[in-house]
């Protein structure tokens, strides 16, 4: 089941419109020459080789870092972290 | 040599200064600074750090070369515990809870924090007006923007109110303010530098870069900060940059430029003769200066734009004041999500995620993001071919001296075409350097991929040319 979901939903932003300075740099890279060559980033392969994939660690955080973020969740009532109403649509 | 790390060091060693009056005099200076470069300063935590340098001095002990020095950090770096504002309201009582891979260096290496700096909001910007914390303030003329992103740290380092400070460059951001505030500024090879605790603005491109006042200076930092880090998989381990090594520039025989940055109508007339006359300079030292072909400004301009605001929008979705920020309920989640975000980012931040969430979107996506990709590659390619026939490219930082204040936010596609010398290079992952040298907003010195060691060592040859 296919959905259409305009941009300021897919975004989270309230009465978001797609902006005309953008559509113009958009224009451009619709209008360019593009090879046929389908083998994307050739030249900015960043992936790690499966040789060098770094072992599953389990890292406890310190504290210190616990401490701040609960200081930085939003709300709190009685000692609980509180998060917004969910509800199933 | 010009080095403030090396001249300050020495004041320390032979108890010239006290490291203690250092840093209250740069936190003075930075307290009652009118450029708008601060959003938060690390005064407490900077003299005590001040104080336990000096003790060590009093007592003997030998001191690193980088202990005691003021630096600042441009506020998307995560310092534990600091308030990490990314200059937006939806972030501006956020504290982090870790410390970036690249500042915990500094620190281990007894460099002292003074200042998170001012930048645009998510380093959306190139000039530092999209912050909540006012317009950044060009340090030679105050009516005019200090450049951006990383615009706060630019204009400190030029201030001299840090020693260097450490800026992000996704598109431009490190190299252009470094041009417009007269100092120098390196974005290295991508992966050089560790990104973790660097919030996230577009992966692919983002880089951690120093910004300071002399080239050994940049050579420093930018050793302290590099390396393979397991938090940051993209990163790779690199060589040492030692002072001998740039010192002379016999490697380098063919240096290139990029005609069409120069044939155009777009820029500004003094900047195209200045770096004519540059060129000039360089062909009487003997070395061979050939003129290449790149892609249209244009279009270089559409695909980092194109490829940064689809990333951006990926990055930013995680911000939605569930878990930190600033939460505003509304009726239900969703309803929260989107009042959030609504409220607390700014109009540039907005309109880089809902172009990225339109190249993302199905419909869009092959014909424009996939295509964008493609042109990628297409200039990878370009600069690999051309490094084939020159070791250096050298380009103007920017077409134009700095804007008024207020101008950007008025036409944010001029905006955008102002980054059409800076962009290129990211998308190409390459180590470029501004030096303030050749223009009013000086140049970029542009090597092949891994090769910044060559960066810095055409930086000492200009240094000595014009």
């Amino acid at each position: 089941m296919s959905k259409i979901m305009t941009v300021d939903v897919l975004s989270s932003i309230k009465g978001a419109q797609p902006s005309e300075a953008v559509n113009k740099l958009f224009e451009v890279i619709k209008n360019a020459n593009t090879t046929n060559n389908n083998a994307f980033n050739k030249n900015h392969d960043n992936a790690v080789s499966l040789d060098t994939l770094r072992d599953d660690v389990v890292m406890d955080s310190s504290q210190i870092e616990k401490q701040i973020i609960i200081e930085n969740f939003p709300k709190e009532k009685n000692g609980y972290l509180v998060v917004s109403k969910v509800i199933e649509e | 040599m010009d080095s403030q790390i090396h001249k300050i060091h020495q004041q320390l060693v032979n108890k010239n200064i006290t490291c203690t009056a250092l840093v209250q005099e740069r936190l003075d200076a930075l307290k009652q600074n009118t450029n708008n470069t601060v959003n938060s300063l690390l005064d407490t935590s900077a003299l005590d750090l001040a104080a336990k340098v000096d003790a060590k001095i009093a007592n003997g002990e030998t001191i690193g070369l980088l202990e005691g020095i003021p630096f600042g950090i441009k506020d998307v770096y995560m310092v534990q515990g600091t308030l990490t504002t990314a200059s937006s309201d939806l972030l501006k009582n956020y504290k982090a809870a870790y410390t970036a891979t690249a500042i915990q260096k500094l620190l281990d290496a007894g460099a002292i924090p003074l200042v998170k700096e001012n930048c645009d909001s998510f380093g959306h910007g190139s000039s530092s007006e999209n912050t909540i914390f006012g317009a950044v303030k060009n340090a030679i003329n105050p009516d005019l923007v200090g450049g951006g992103s990383s615009g706060g740290s630019a204009v400190n380092v030029a201030k001299d109110y840090t020693v260097f400070s450490i800026g992000g460059d996704t598109g431009g951001s490190v190299r252009q303010p470094a041009g417009y505030n007269n100092v120098y500024g390196l974005k290295p090879t991508y992966g050089r530098i560790s990104r973790y605790g660097l919030m996230a603005y577009a992966s692919s491109t983002d880089c951690v870069g120093p910004i300071a006042k002399s080239i050994e200076d940049i050579r420093i930092v930018l050793n302290v900060m590099s390396g393979k880090d397991g938090k940051d998989q993209t990163t790779y381990a690199s060589a040492e940059i030692s002072q001998d090594a740039i010192s002379t520039s016999e490697s380098i025989k063919t240096v290139g430029y990029f005609k069409n940055f120069i044939e155009t109508d777009a820029i500004d007339g003094q900047v195209k003769s200045d770096f004519l006359a540059a060129i000039e300079k360089i062909k009487a030292k003997g070395i061979q200066v050939k003129a290449l072909d790149f892609f249209e400004s244009e279009t270089l301009v559409s695909t980092y734009y194109t490829l940064a605001m689809a990333e951006t929008a990926s990055n930013l979705s995680r911000l939605d004041g569930t878990n930190y920020g600033n939460r505003i309920e509304g009726h239900n989640l969703i309803d929260s999500y989107a009042v959030t975000r609504s409220e607390n980012f700014s109009e540039e931040t907005k309109r880089r995620i809902v172009g990225g969430n339109q190249v993302l979107s199905q419909g869009f996506s092959d014909e424009i993001y996939l295509k964008g990709l493609n042109l990628r590659d297409q200039i990878s390619e370009n600069f690999e071919k051309d490094f084939k026939e020159v070791d250096i490219i050298i380009s103007p930082v920017t077409p134009s001296t700095p804007p008024k204040i207020g101008d950007s936010l008025k036409d944010p596609l001029a905006m955008y075409l102002s980054d059409a010398y800076t962009v290129g290079f990211s998308l190409g992952q390459l180590p470029t350097l501004t030096v303030p040298q050749g223009t009013a907003t000086g140049l970029q010195i542009t090597a092949a991929k891994n090769n910044d060691e060559l960066v810095l060592k055409f930086a000492n040859f200009l240094k000595d040319t014009i």
